[in-house]
């Protein structure tokens, strides 16, 4: 025990503890004067944003109204302007008298109103309460409901004096219940009368009004300086308030957060996206507000006006599309939603489209949705499609497999029961009395009927059948042929250095050892087919050639040339190393139609039928989609190869010249190592077991393999995988810490999310086995390098991030029932025969030949047509024959059935029924035309009216035939537009009609001459000299012109043709 | 592999781990601060047994002591002041606490996904370190539910009249060598293994390594019955032969299982035996523990004892279970020990 000193104090008494508690109690102020900071800024940075815009705002509307009012001031000094505001000056001051007398009389039904409502209210109540209390007595208390009632005809005999306001001066008068209650409604009446009459004679100062106010909108777009003022006021007041879109959509929750809908708060300090503070007319950037250079100044309006139109903020909020924590405000990595916990974060700017795919996984094009539109068509273009399942694309594999089961089932049922027949009738014959025995035979007679509607069931799966086996298309091209096609040494050449030969190819680079590279290419050479053999081709023309394949369209799809001399579209192959690798019999054959097989393949038989198959049945060896059934089971055959090229329907000596083209096309040092091993029959086997491992049968047919499914997973609702469902492998931690493969930093941070994961692993599929021991090359991941470029990238991860299982209401869901479902529909069609090549089909796109040289300037005209009007201009019948036969004839093939004199060719695509439907409506829905079609009337001409007709046909002003093709091979050497007698059942009347009179409103840049006629008196008349059997004519000229073209016959034509001199000219 | 030290510094400084790192320092600084008092009080008692006189002047039983101060001081405002400067501290410290450290709420739940590592509340990892070393129904239930009873016992088993509101080693002896073995000894450490140590999986990771979901390690256990070795011939063949010939012919398939049954018994109860024994040497290991001995009843004496032997078979089993890999002693259909 320490000796302490005797005169020490006891310290628990002694020790002064001032100092500690002074310090104590500063350390609490402190502490509360840090949590009301943290509570008033800390927590709640919008506060500050909110001010900071509030001044910037301030400043650049100040600046836009300066600006503005002396635009304003130019203007009214304009002596139009003031003529109008004369005019507004004259119709108010005339209207003037008549209203100010409207508002006296108002006016003093307004006293009248005010004097006569207390005592109305009064009595009101009295005579209801009384009311009240007589129908509560019952029936059968007579003299109680007696006494009752004279009490309620009392109160209503009580009259009450009022001083009543008269046009001149007061009065007074005695009121009863019932003079109050018919004066006050008389009030109102005359009160509603007089406003609407007020509201008449206002019409023509009205009138000028929105006549100025038009004027001004015109020269003056944009908000005025008044609405600039008003707007500056409303900022300058602007309460610094949390701001929130509430959304409750009916038992739905949005984002699953918290179960009661969306709370966002994101315009607390994205201010500008409040369309109260800046309309949408107005985009404001950081750069109009002064901030250019600031980071942290989230101030801009939304940059797409329009997309806020569809999607109202109110129903939308912000987060559903954008991602993000809508409800958090603290720091903008919360509110962003970028930090662990938060399953939703805010899209980052290279994905913005990824919001789109959640609701909008059902359409292949999505108007605003650039990136999202080109990430579908890179996963159907690059074939991510045959390994991966995804809901919306081509599925027609699946559909045929269904079918081809249903028909299997129907088949073994329809066979039991005709065993059942026999059995039923014998039992029937053994039967004790007529009853039990007509009962047996009834229902042997009910199982053959049963048997005939099966039969017509099972007719129609095999006519499905048909339809989706047409519909099938493979990315890569039919294995099965290449014996026929390929030169034998390029193939293993070829699966080692898939992109360093053909850099633009759709093939993505296998991971492959060279014993594998072997096998693969030993198995697909042995199971090609080889024959019956092509007939052999004689040299064509390739300088002709040439000049086919760059007018007849081929570079809507295809290009031509390497690197920067490359030309044409990235659909379909490079062209320019054919002839490295191709046979030239084969190409040939490949020009003339694509389409063609050397065998038809029976998915019932499961295997290719030879001529002998038809021998035996005595058939010839035909096989196309008219002849489609197996000789052997009268199943659907496959009879096409299953390639979306379709036939151009070239000559035979055409084609020859563009095949001696192609097959010209090669390196001079082009070389490639005998592959003898090819054919020995070992390799086989293990050749067809990577085959299948690696998916290949997901893009190309290959003998034996018909039916493999997608070896990839299902990428449907990919967006939504639990991150711990996706194997960063031995680069976990590093995603999580931001450290790139290569062991450099990221830019943005850590990547252990779907983006990084779905980036890193496009750009290298191989990426998350890099460290792995994996000896056995058949454990390692087996996806291929995709070709694909930085964007590519971004667009297919864009796609991936927003395919997302609903975590939005269904409703929210784009599937319309209207006729934007056809549209919807049409786009996947559409896209995959990419119609877009040649033809511009949505507003402002451009297809691939628009770009070409040999398109531009003067020879726009030699494009193929702009379809944008497609569906108002042509009959929907017409359309259906014209897409399955583009020749409209069946015997004269090498042509065009509607623009005979371009030279690019609209090609047959041999489209199933099923198609043709989805195209004719989607083009329908497009021009938003009504749905079934009922062809308009047109009147038929009579003896004058035809003859008026003719001279306005062949008026000097407007030689029609000068242009239009007539089906005269002289005279149509020099044409540039369609023959007319197609008219009548091509166009539509209506359409033609606006055609005619206004080309450039339609199609801007047509050769078809504008201004042919002038509006007058509400219909159209001729612009050049009107012919003289015209002159008293007071009908409309266009209309005339119209059904004269609707009715024009053959002989007409050529009569007329006699009469217009053909000279060079081109219109459309 | 070790060195990583933002695995560590993650772990640590994770709002949820923020009160167990506080209890590394603040459980060490109040053991150290009491066994100060006490050894301090121990002295002066000595002193005072060794001075009748003094002791009668009498003076707080506390140390520091001047025989001049006052035997007693007024609560208010010496007690009462103290408390105060503590109050306003504490409360500083939550608010600071709160200011800068969010609550750790995470995503919503999903069913289908498990989180790895999934964690107790940091004041439940010392049971859900159990876990690995018992069954859930004695991890979860039994050892809990006689936790509490054998808090609840303490006072009907405290035969101990002496240290009673002050600080003292020599008289309580065996009570602070129980509470540091129960409560630091097992409790705060699992709690710690449990926040520190354990990673994905529920692995073992050593302060400094990286916590790696992909991580294999070799961790098969087995059940002492299956030890070959440990049980071999005579009458605990494993097979169950011998408990066959004893089962009517229909329920002979059940001669296996019953053979483990009957076998795990006994190990069970050597332990019981050995550690009865061990607890009661103990009880009686010095004079002063023999008096104490002396004074308690039977019954005050056995569940002191039973209550002794169950908290020791904790630290037995975690000793089996990390260094002999043993899963489980007694295997039951119902339970395993």
């Amino acid at each position: 025990m320490p000796d302490l000193p005797p005169q020490q104090d006891d310290p628990i008494v002694s020790r002064p503890l001032n100092g500690l508690i002074l310090i104590s109690a500063f350390l609490l102020l402190l502490t509360v004067a840090w949590s009301l900071y943290s509570e008033f800024f800390g927590l709640r940075p919008w506060r500050s944003y909110q001010n900071r815009f509030r001044s910037v705002y301030a400043t650049y509307l100040q600046k836009q109204i300066a600006q503005r009012r002396a635009a304003e001031q130019t203007l009214y000094a304009t002596p139009d302007y003031q003529k109008l505001e004369a005019a507004v000056k004259t119709a108010g001051n005339a209207a003037l008298p008549a209203d100010r007398q409207i508002s006296e009389q108002i006016d003093l039904l307004d006293r009248q109103r005010a004097i006569l409502t207390p005592p109305f209210q009064d009595g009101r109540g009295r005579v209801g309460a009384l009311t009240y209390q007589l129908e509560q007595i019952p029936e059968r208390d007579k003299s109680a409901k007696a006494s009752k009632l004279k009490q309620l005809n009392d109160a209503k005999a009580v009259t009450y004096a009022l001083n009543w306001p008269t046009a001149n001066g007061t009065k007074l008068r005695q009121f009863n219940y019932d003079d109050l209650n018919n004066t006050f409604t008389a009030i109102m009446t005359e009160k509603a009368a007089l406003v609407s009459k007020r509201g008449d004679q206002d019409k023509s100062a009205k009138d000028a009004q929105a006549a100025l106010d038009t004027f001004v909108k015109e020269r003056l777009p944009g908000l005025g300086s008044t609405d600039l003022q008003g707007l500056l006021n409303s900022v300058s007041g602007m309460d610094i308030k949390l701001k929130q879109i509430n959304v409750n959509p009916p038992g739905t929750l949005i984002n699953y957060v918290g179960g009661v809908g969306l709370v966002d708060r994101c315009q607390s300090c994205h201010v500008a996206t409040d369309p109260l503070l800046v309309p949408a007319v107005m985009t404001l950037t950081r750069a109009d507000l002064g901030v250019a250079q600031d980071n942290d100044a989230p101030f801009t309006s939304h940059p797409d006006p329009d997309l806020l139109k569809f999607h109202p903020q109110e129903k939308f909020g912000c987060s559903p599309c954008h991602g993000g924590n809508g409800r958090a405000l603290d720091t903008v990595e919360r509110a962003h939603g970028r930090y662990e916990h938060w399953l939703w974060p805010l899209y980052y700017a290279a994905n913005y489209d990824a919001g789109c795919q959640q609701c909008h996984a059902a359409d292949a094009i999505t108007e605003h949705a650039p990136v999202l539109n080109r990430g579908k068509e890179l996963f159907r273009e690059k074939g991510c499609i045959g390994c991966h399942k995804f809901q919306g694309f081509d599925n027609q594999d699946d559909l045929l497999t269904a079918t081809r089961q249903q028909i299997t089932l129907l088949e073994s049922d329809r066979k039991s029961d005709e065993d059942e027949i026999p059995r039923l009738n014998k039992l029937g014959d053994q039967a004790s009395d007529n009853t039990v025995a007509n009962n047996f035979y009834q229902q042997a007679q009910n199982l053959t009927v049963t048997i005939a509607s099966m039969d017509s069931q099972e007719e129609q799966l095999e006519l499905k059948s048909h339809d989706l086996l047409q519909e099938i298309k493979k990315v890569g091209p039919d294995l099965k042929e290449v014996r026929m096609k390929i030169h034998k040494e390029w193939i293993p050449y070829w699966l080692e250095h898939t992109h360093e030969w053909r850099p633009t190819t759709k093939m993505p680079q296998f991971r492959l050892q060279p014993d594998e590279v072997q096998a693969i290419a030993a198995f697909i050479w042995q199971s090609a087919l080889t024959g019956p053999a092509l007939p052999k081709q004689t040299p064509g023309n390739a300088m002709h050639g040439k000049e086919l394949l760059e007018s007849r369209g081929c570079l809507g799809c295809h290009s031509v040339g390497e690197g920067s001399n490359t030309m044409g579209g990235t659909f379909a192959a490079n062209l320019s190393r054919v002839g490295e690798k191709d046979n030239y019999d084969y190409l040939v054959r490949w020009v003339h139609n694509p389409r063609e097989r050397t065998r038809p393949y029976s998915p019932f038989e499961k295997r290719d039928l030879g001529p002998e198959d038809y021998a035996k049945h005595g058939m010839p060896f035909v096989f196309d989609l008219a002849h489609s059934r197996s000789p052997n089971d009268g199943h659907e055959l496959v009879v096409q190869q299953p390639t979306v090229m379709p036939s151009l329907r070239l000559s035979i000596e055409d084609s020859r010249d563009i095949a001696s083209y192609l097959i010209a096309l090669k390196r001079p040092d082009a070389h490639f190592d005998p592959a003898d091993f090819m054919d020995d029959p070992k390799l086989k086997d293990k050749g067809k077991a990577l085959v299948q491992f690696y998916g290949c049968a997901g893009c190309h047919e290959i003998a034996g393999l018909e039916d493999e499914g997608r070896v990839g997973t299902e990428l449907t609702n990919e967006g939504s995988k639990p991150i711990e469902r996706l194997d960063f492998a031995l680069f976990t931690e590093d995603a999580k810490r931001g450290i790139e493969p290569d062991g450099k930093k990221t830019t943005r941070g850590p990547w252990y999310d779907l983006k990084g994961f779905f980036e890193h692993k496009l750009a290298n599929p191989a990426v998350y086995d890099i460290g792995k021991y994996k000896p056995n090359p058949l454990d390692r991941l087996r996806m291929p390098r995709p070709n694909v470029n930085g964007d590519d990238i971004d667009a297919i991860t864009t796609m991936l991030l927003g395919s997302t299982d609903a975590s939005l209401p269904p409703d929210y869901m784009y599937k319309p029932a209207d006729d934007r479902a056809g549209i919807q529909k049409g786009w996947w069609i559409v896209t995959k025969y990419n119609c877009m090549g040649c033809h511009q089909i949505d507003i402002g796109q451009k297809s691939v030949l628009m770009g070409l040289p040999m398109y531009q300037g003067e020879d726009k005209i030699n494009l193929p047509p702009v379809l944008t009007s497609e569906g108002a201009r042509v009959n929907p019948e017409w359309l259906k024959n014209f897409l399955a036969n583009p020749a409209l004839s069946t015997t004269d093939l090498n042509r065009d059935g509607v623009r005979s004199y371009l030279q690019v060719r609209m090609p047959t695509f041999f489209f199933s029924d099923d198609e043709i439907r989805t195209l004719v409506l989607f083009f329908e829905a497009l021009s938003h035309q009504a749905e079934p079609f009922i062809p308009q009337k047109v009147e038929p001409l009579s003896t004058t009216e035809a003859g008026m007709a003719r001279a306005l046909f062949t008026s000097t002003a407007a030689p029609c035939l000068k242009c239009h093709a007539t089906g005269e091979p002289a005279h149509d050497k020099n044409a540039t537009a369609p023959n007319f007698l197609l008219a009548k059942d091509r166009l539509r009347p209506a359409w033609t009609g606006r055609w005619i009179t206004n080309p450039q409103l339609i199609i801007p840049g047509t050769a078809m001459p504008s201004g042919l006629f002038r509006r007058e008196n509400d219909h159209w008349v001729f612009s050049g000299p009107i012919p003289e059997n015209m002159r008293t004519y007071s009908g409309d000229h266009a209309d005339l012109l119209v059904r004269y073209m609707f009715t024009l016959t053959p002989e007409e034509q050529r009569l007329l043709l006699g009469r217009t001199t053909t000279t060079t000219a081109r219109g459309n | 592999m070790l060195g990583d030290w933002h695995q560590l510094w993650e772990i640590v400084s994770a709002p949820d781990n923020v009160p167990i790192v506080a209890l590394l320092f603040l459980v060490p600084f109040y053991v150290w601060y009491a066994f100060r008092q006490a050894r301090a009080n121990d002295e002066l008692i000595e002193k005072l047994e060794a001075d009748p006189a003094a002791a009668k002047t009498a003076h707080r039983k506390t140390q520091p002591y001047h025989p001049k101060w006052d035997r007693e001081v007024h609560t208010w405002p010496y007690l009462m002041r103290v408390e105060f400067v503590a109050a306003i501290l504490v409360t500083v410290l939550l608010m600071v606490w709160s200011l800068t450290l969010n609550a750790p709420l995470e995503e919503p739940s999903n069913p289908n996904v498990t989180m790895n590592p999934a964690k107790a509340p940091w004041y439940f990892l010392g049971l859900q370190e159990m876990l690995v070393y018992f069954d859930p129904w004695i991890a979860g239930v039994v050892m809990p539910t006689l936790i509490i009873i054998g808090l609840m016992c303490i006072p009907y088993i405290d035969a101990n009249p002496l240290g009673n509101g002050y600080y003292t080693y020599k008289q309580r002896r065996f009570a602070i060598w129980t509470f540091s073995l129960g409560f630091i000894g097992l409790w705060v450490v699992m709690i710690s293994i449990g926040t520190f140590i354990r990673g994905p999986g529920w692995m073992w990771f050593w302060p400094t390594s990286t916590w790696d979901a992909e991580r294999v390690e070799y961790a098969v256990n087995r059940n002492l019955d299956t030890i070959p070795g440990v049980v071999t011939g005579g009458l605990f063949q494993i097979n169950g032969s011998w408990v066959a010939h004893l089962l009517p012919t229909a329920n002979r398939d059940y001669a296996p299982i019953l053979a483990r049954i009957i076998f795990g018994i006994f190990p069970v109860a050597i332990y019981f035996m050995v550690a009865s024994y061990a607890v009661y040497l103990v009880m009686n290991s010095t004079n002063f523990a023999q008096r104490i001995f002396r004074r308690m009843t039977l019954l005050q004496i056995v569940t002191t004892d039973l209550l002794l032997v169950l908290m020791l078979a904790l630290p037995v089993k975690i000793l089996l279970r990390l260094i002999f890999r043993i899963k489980y002693i007694w295997v039951t259909p119902w339970f395993s020990i």
